[in-house]
């Protein structure tokens, strides 16, 4: 079995470049992607102890992120067009309507 | 072998047709391109209704005297449930059913029968509104006026005899006022109407008296019952107790009112004579020929309550005898025809009611069908004379018709002859039996120990039946005789001064009168007809030679006997010697004083003459006494003033006590809002306050910043995956 560390040091390093692009970034589109790399991340991350349990549960598990993966995205996309219709700008720190 | 009620089963045709034709015609009449139809429906449902009442006639005539009743029964109409009678709780309905009897019989048949001659002379005389549309209306009113009185007389109890007395009221009140637009026919409507009223409440509470008394409505339970009822010793009502003829006299009474208003007796005549404002058709329909005689019906329907109500008798009596006396004088001083004829019906109705007030049931009902004859044709033959010179009533312009309208000049003679009681015209037979049994009131087969109010009737009587003969003469001779003065032509200075120009062709028509068409003269020369023969069909006893009094043995089966049936006895003298006195010296003396005033001197010198003798007199008689405006002065200015009074009553204290109480209600509703705009809104605005000021902290969670959602999202995720890594 080979050993996992390194895909779970990959892994980290990628969820931490999205976390950091998540926080940091001002751009909805910047943010997303982001979002996706986290994501695979994850996913990463699951295939990684899935090959090292020798299960399949982890694959399968992945696929399913991969597909909500797909539909987070359309979503998103989707708000930010609609939001840029609306404000003429995709920058998140100019968009404050909720505060209080 | 047992003689129950016949069925009729096309009874409830004869009442209904006239109505279907009213319906019909109210309904479509004004679309109706052609009067013809109008007129098809309108003749048709009544000629129908009259064969029909023929028909039930004939068959009634061929039963035995003790079976000739036809019952039919509709429909329950009221069910008052348990009502408490005499005899505690019993349970009643009335039905709307028709009952065909001798009497009823033939009031149908006088109904329908003279309703379809005046229907076919309306053709004639309203000719002129079929232009203007509303003949059909007109034409609609008649027949509803024929379904009232068909109710009236074929009703089998006395709720369909009321439903038929106010129906007839109403429909005089249409016709009345079929010109509304003229003031005049609108007010005399409106006055028919009230007084009819006043009538009708008598008539109402002499009802409920007799249901209280029977239980029952029914006439053939009515009727069956009274001896039962007059043989208790007492009746208690409304907590009075007296014997049954005290309660027999005080309905009789009552009813005698409603009669009073319905049959124009004093003191309700008033509207009768104003109620000539109606086309005359009407005039001779229902102010001479049926409904006014309703009355009479009633009082020889309930003939088993009258005889046994001397003192309701008595009334009714005197207030005949009364108004035949009175009517005949104001009948002296008109000259407009109709007036005239007017005051003679009331007349004449008066003698009708002394007949029935001498317990001459059977006499007083054969005089309401001669009457009829020859008073539906006097009227319709003046408004032939109306029709012919353009509308003029006013008999001193009228005059020298007598060639010039032929047919109804006959016609009219002969009716006057029946009404002046000339042998052997049928008026003789009526008028001289009433007369003839007044009298035998107080002479009683020739002891004079009867009442002395016959004696006074008998004498009202007499003199009423000489001014009779004399104002018919009168009307006759300037009507139809001398010269015509119509447009201008006046020898002698006889002219009415220029009236109100109404029709506005009065003057510009010079051409000459001229007969009226046939549908016109004809049912005038048949109700003349009708008024020369009808007489024999009840001749009385004493001229028994000549013929049988049929039309009292057709009616006795419906009348109450008291005792036992008195024996013909032997005529007294006395009859045959006012008999003669009567036809021979008495109507021709007074007709003959009349040709001698008015006839042999065109100028009427001695009658001016009188009157510039007399001045006060002739103005009190032409002015009908005053009663009109005694009335007014006594009953309708207080009436009025009593409202005057309520009205300010109203606006001040009513509305005033609305006003305060709107007032109230705005005073209150001020304080109402300062309490909940200072109070209420005070309290739920310092909650705001306070929740607003605790927020403040919750607010600086809430920047509206993306990522620092996410950075606490983040660090939440964190804390929650140390503590499950630690923990």
């Amino acid at each position: 079995m080979p050993s996992p560390n390194f895909a779970l040091v990959l892994s980290f390093l990628l969820f931490s470049i999205g976390i950091l692009g998540v926080l940091i970034r001002r751009n909805a589109l910047i943010i997303l992607m982001c979002v996706e790399l986290m994501l695979n991340a994850a996913n990463l991350n699951l295939i990684a102890f899935a090959r090292h349990s020798g299960t399949v549960g982890g694959q399968a598990f992945a696929l399913l992120v991969m597909g909500l993966a797909a539909a987070e995205v359309a979503i998103g996309l989707a708000l930010v067009v609609a939001l840029y219709r609306r404000k003429e700008t995709v920058r998140v720190d100019e968009i404050d309507l909720l505060k209080g | 072998m047992i003689h129950g009620p016949l069925h009729g089963s096309l009874l409830w045709l004869i009442a209904f047709l006239p109505v279907f034709g009213a319906l019909i015609n109210g309904a479509t009449g004004r679309r109706a391109r052609n009067t013809k139809l109008v007129d098809a429906l309108a003749l048709g449902s009544v000629g129908i209704a009259f064969a029909l009442s023929l028909f039930y006639f004939i068959v009634l005539m061929r039963q035995p005297s003790e079976g000739r009743v036809i019952i039919q029964e509709l429909w329950t109409w009221v069910d008052f449930g348990g009502a408490h009678v005499l005899d505690g709780l019993t349970h009643n309905t009335v039905s709307w059913a028709y009952r065909f009897d001798p009497l009823s019989g033939a009031m149908a048949l006088l109904v329908t029968g003279v309703g379809f001659l005046i229907h076919l002379f309306s053709t004639g005389y309203m000719a002129e509104e079929r232009e203007d549309g509303r003949y059909y209306r007109f034409m609609a009113y008649l027949n509803l006026f024929v379904f009232s009185m068909l109710n009236l007389v074929l009703g089998a109890n006395l709720l369909m005899m009321f439903l038929g007395w106010e129906g007839v009221g109403l429909c005089s009140y249409l016709l009345i006022g079929f010109y509304f637009e003229k003031d005049f026919a609108a007010t005399a409507g409106k006055k028919a109407f009230i007084t009819n009223r006043i009538g009708d409440f008598g008539f109402l509470v002499g009802f409920f008296l007799l249901f209280q008394i029977y239980g029952s409505a029914d006439f053939s339970t009515l009727m069956g019952m009274t001896r039962e009822v007059l043989a208790r010793p007492e009746i208690t009502l409304f907590g009075l107790s007296h014997a049954p003829t005290w309660w027999f006299n005080l309905a009789g009474c009552c009813l005698f009112v409603g009669a009073c208003g319905k049959s124009a007796q004093i003191p309700l005549y008033v509207w009768l004579p104003d109620a000539m404002a109606g086309p005359t058709p009407v005039s001779a329909l229902i102010h001479a020929a049926t409904m006014v005689t309703s009355g009479l019906y009633m009082i020889a329907r309930l003939n088993f309550v009258y005889v046994n109500a001397p003192v309701a008798l008595s009334v009714v009596l005197f207030v005949g005898a009364l108004t035949a006396l009175v009517a005949a004088s104001m009948g002296l001083a008109q000259y407009d025809i109709k007036k005239v004829l007017a005051y003679s019906t009331v007349s004449q109705l008066g003698f009708m009611f002394m007949g029935m007030g001498a317990g001459a049931f059977t006499a007083g009902m054969f005089h309401v069908f001669t009457h009829a004859f020859f008073k539906a044709a006097l009227f319709l033959g003046s408004g032939s004379v109306i029709l012919a010179c353009h509308h003029e009533q006013d008999m001193r312009n009228l005059g020298g018709l007598k060639d010039k309208l032929p047919w109804t000049f006959r016609s009219m003679l002969v009716a006057t002859l029946a009404i002046a009681g000339i042998f052997p015209f049928s008026g003789f037979f009526s008028k001289d039996e009433i007369l003839w049994k007044v009298f035998d009131g107080w002479y009683r087969h020739g002891e004079l120990g009867g009442s002395q109010l016959a004696l006074l009737a008998w004498i009202m009587g007499m003199v009423a039946a000489f001014m009779t003969a004399f104002y018919m003469t009168r009307l006759m001779i300037m009507t139809f005789w001398g010269e015509y003065r119509g447009h201008g032509h006046d020898p002698h200075g006889l002219r009415a001064l220029a009236l109100p120009d109404e029709h506005g062709h009065h003057e510009s028509h010079h051409h000459e009168p001229h007969e009226v068409p046939w549908n016109m003269w004809v049912p005038v020369a048949i109700l003349g007809g009708l008024a020369l023969v009808a007489g024999f069909l009840n001749i009385p006893h004493s001229l028994h030679w000549i013929g049988s009094s049929r039309f009292s043995e057709w009616l006795s089966p419906l009348l109450f006997q008291v005792g036992a049936p008195e024996a013909h006895e032997a005529v007294p003298a006395m009859e045959y010697v006012l008999m003669v006195w009567a036809t021979l010296v008495w109507a021709p003396g007074a007709m003959l004083l009349a040709w001698w005033i008015y006839g042999m001197d065109p100028s009427w010198s001695k009658a001016r003459a009188f009157v510039a003798r007399f001045p006060n007199l002739f103005r009190w008689v032409h002015n009908k006494y005053f009663v009109d405006e005694f009335y007014e002065a006594s009953v309708i200015q207080p009436t009025l003033r009593v409202g005057e009074g309520l009205w300010v009553v109203d606006g001040k204290v009513v509305d005033g006590a609305v006003n305060g109480a709107a007032w109230l209600s705005l005073f209150w509703g001020r304080v109402s809002f300062w309490f909940d705009s200072k109070i209420v809104d005070g309290l739920v605005n310092l909650i705001a306050w306070l929740i607003e000021q605790l927020s403040w902290a919750f607010r600086r969670l809430q920047s509206g910043r993306v990522h620092q959602y996410a950075f606490v999202m983040f660090l939440g995720f964190l804390v929650f995956a140390l503590w499950k890594f630690l923990v």
